[in-house]
């Protein structure tokens, strides 16, 4: 170990901001089918109406509205995951590199996996079992008190879900100088302005405000867990890089794309997979009696609703997907939400179903781009969460008498959803 | 050039030739031999590209990494278990053939 941190910035100032380049992908080729009828709009509200007719008739078309190709089929999601060479992740124009930096997620091998390294092993089971476990325990105590506290008829997704997310995710990541909901808001920002194809100043301007104030809360705990390394994921990159080929704009843009990525992700999981047991009885008691276990509660949740809809690649030269000729350049969503549907794979996909042939979904992504915090998730919500959840708060259900709310396509989950119980 | 068999647990098997350096979880995505999904692309990540290994070939010690990983596999792990993923054709064998599990999911 040396003896100066070659992480320290000084200030925020000292550590070039992200190059951001606008990018006019090519148009489509002639003999393409434009999905002029897709709007947003309908996305947001239910999206999967629209997959299943793209997936039967059209299943790469290009869609104005999102500016990309879709990718819908889980076959030729599978061919786009594990082609990085042809289908890379490194998206020119891409409005994450704006908002968040450009993090290992837009980066193709091998620099993303350099990056990637710097990780090790704080996201794997065994730490999970070492520490983590302990942790979500902790929080599962701590937001468990506030449903009783506010009682029957509280919103979950406010007073649960989301903030248990954040504190785990806090935790884990050793942000000791921050709270949940400074961590829910960074992630909200900065996702914000990953979408923000509209150009809105106000959705820049929020965003770079948590932009500067993760860096300045990271400066802070690198310099801490320099002196004092502990489990936590600050601690174990910057004691694990040597700041040459992980410079500290790398380490920031990492930590940003993981408080982006690993908040909603298993908030919109256990709501989910709520809604899923609250609309299958039957399947709710087999989980409960044990003949069906959390972990495929948690995989076919995942499966039915991936909670990162859509993800993007740009194509590296002109390829033939699906029946459809993209020339190079152009900009793809890959449609985990609608891959994961496919009745190709899945009959009747459009149902929770635990009894289902086991088939492996594409909720995570696949390829090197497999979420690291695949783990973690299932941990906090298959191991904790949910059992804990449904054992203590007998007749867990929705609220008949409010009304909950499901929206999404590039992230899809529940963002109201009141809860009551026997009390 | 190596060579790798993968035999299903209904006793059906299928064979192919590979470039030195592929693993046994690439080759088998390449040649679409169903049985292995190989999620996380080779990281040691997710335990979908388990196999068993005959008894008795030699093969580098399973690493640290491997054998967390090994550990959450969704078929038994056995004494013979390896992640598809670690084990590359031309650099640790040139022929092997490998037991495919029940599931990897
Ligand atoms: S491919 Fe993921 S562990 Fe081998």
């Amino acid at each position: 170990m040396t003896a100066t941190c070659p992480f320290f910035a000084g200030s925020a100032t000292a550590v070039a901001e992200p190059e951001y380049t606008p990018y006019e992908a090519p148009a489509p080729l002639p003999g393409t089918y434009i999905a002029d009828w897709v709007t947003l709009e309908d996305l947001t509200r239910d999206p999967f109406p629209t997959f299943a007719k793209l997936r039967q008739e059209h299943p790469v078309p290009y869609v104005p509205a999102a500016g990309r190709y879709f990718v819908t089929r889980y076959e030729d999601v599978h061919t786009v995951d594990n082609d990085p060479d042809t289908f890379t992740a490194n998206e020119r124009g891409s409005l994450m590199k704006k908002s968040m930096g450009h993090s290992m997620l837009r980066m193709d091998d091998p620099n993303h996996a350099v990056q990637r390294a710097t990780y090790g092993n704080v996201l794997k089971p065994k730490a999970i079992k070492a520490s983590w476990r302990q942790v979500f325990e902790e929080s599962y105590e701590r937001y468990a008190a506030v449903l009783r506290e506010v009682g029957p008829g509280v919103e979950f997704v406010h007073h649960f879900a989301g903030p248990y997310a954040a504190e785990n995710l806090r935790r884990v990541m050793g942000f000791e100088n921050a709270t949940d909901q400074d961590m829910i808001r960074w992630s909200q920002t900065m996702i914000n302005g990953t979408g923000n194809y509209a150009d809105d100043p106000d959705v820049w301007a929020e965003a770079k405000r948590s932009y500067d104030e993760v860096n300045t809360a990271l400066d802070e705990m690198i310099a801490h867990y320099w002196e004092h390394p502990n489990e936590t994921l600050i601690s174990n990159i910057i004691h694990t890089s040597n700041g040459d080929e992980v410079t500290l704009a790398n380490i920031r843009a990492n930590l940003k794309m993981s408080i982006g990525g690993g908040i909603n992700e298993p908030r919109d999981a256990i709501t989910t997979i709520m809604m899923g047991l609250f609309g299958e009885p039957e399947q709710r008691a087999a989980v409960l009696d044990g003949t069906r276990t959390w972990k495929e509660a948690f995989e076919e949740g995942v499966r039915w609703i991936a909670p990162i809809g859509m993800y993007p690649r740009q194509t590296t030269r002109e390829v033939e997907l699906g029946g459809t000729v993209l020339p190079a350049g152009a900009k793809l969503g890959v449609v985990a939400l609608s891959a994961n549907r496919d009745e190709s794979v899945f009959a009747n996909a459009d149902r929770y179903d635990l009894g289902r042939e086991k088939q492996p979904h594409l909720a995570f992504g696949g390829g090197v781009h497999f979420c690291a915090g695949a783990w973690l998730a299932r941990s906090q919500v298959a191991d904790v969460a949910l059992p804990r959840l449904f054992a203590e708060f007998p007749g867990l259900r929705l609220d008949p008498e409010q009304q909950a709310v499901e929206t999404g396509w590039v992230f899809r989950g529940m963002t109201h959803m009141p809860i009551t119980w026997d009390a | 050039m190596p060579s790798i068999t993968y035999r299903r647990v209904d006793g059906t098997s299928a064979t192919v030739v590979v470039d030195e350096g592929t693993s046994i979880m690439r080759a088998a995505l390449q040649n679409d031999v169903a049985g292995i999904v190989g999620e996380c692309g080779g990281q040691a990540m997710c335990a979908t590209c388990h196999v068993y290994v005959p008894e008795g070939v030699e093969l580098p010690e399973v690493s640290d990494d491997e054998d967390e990983m090994l550990e959450c596999t969704t078929s038994d792990r056995l004494d013979n278990s390896r992640l598809g993923c670690q084990l590359l054709a031309g650099r640790d064998f040139d022929e092997l053939t490998v037991d495919l599990p029940e599931s990897q999911v």
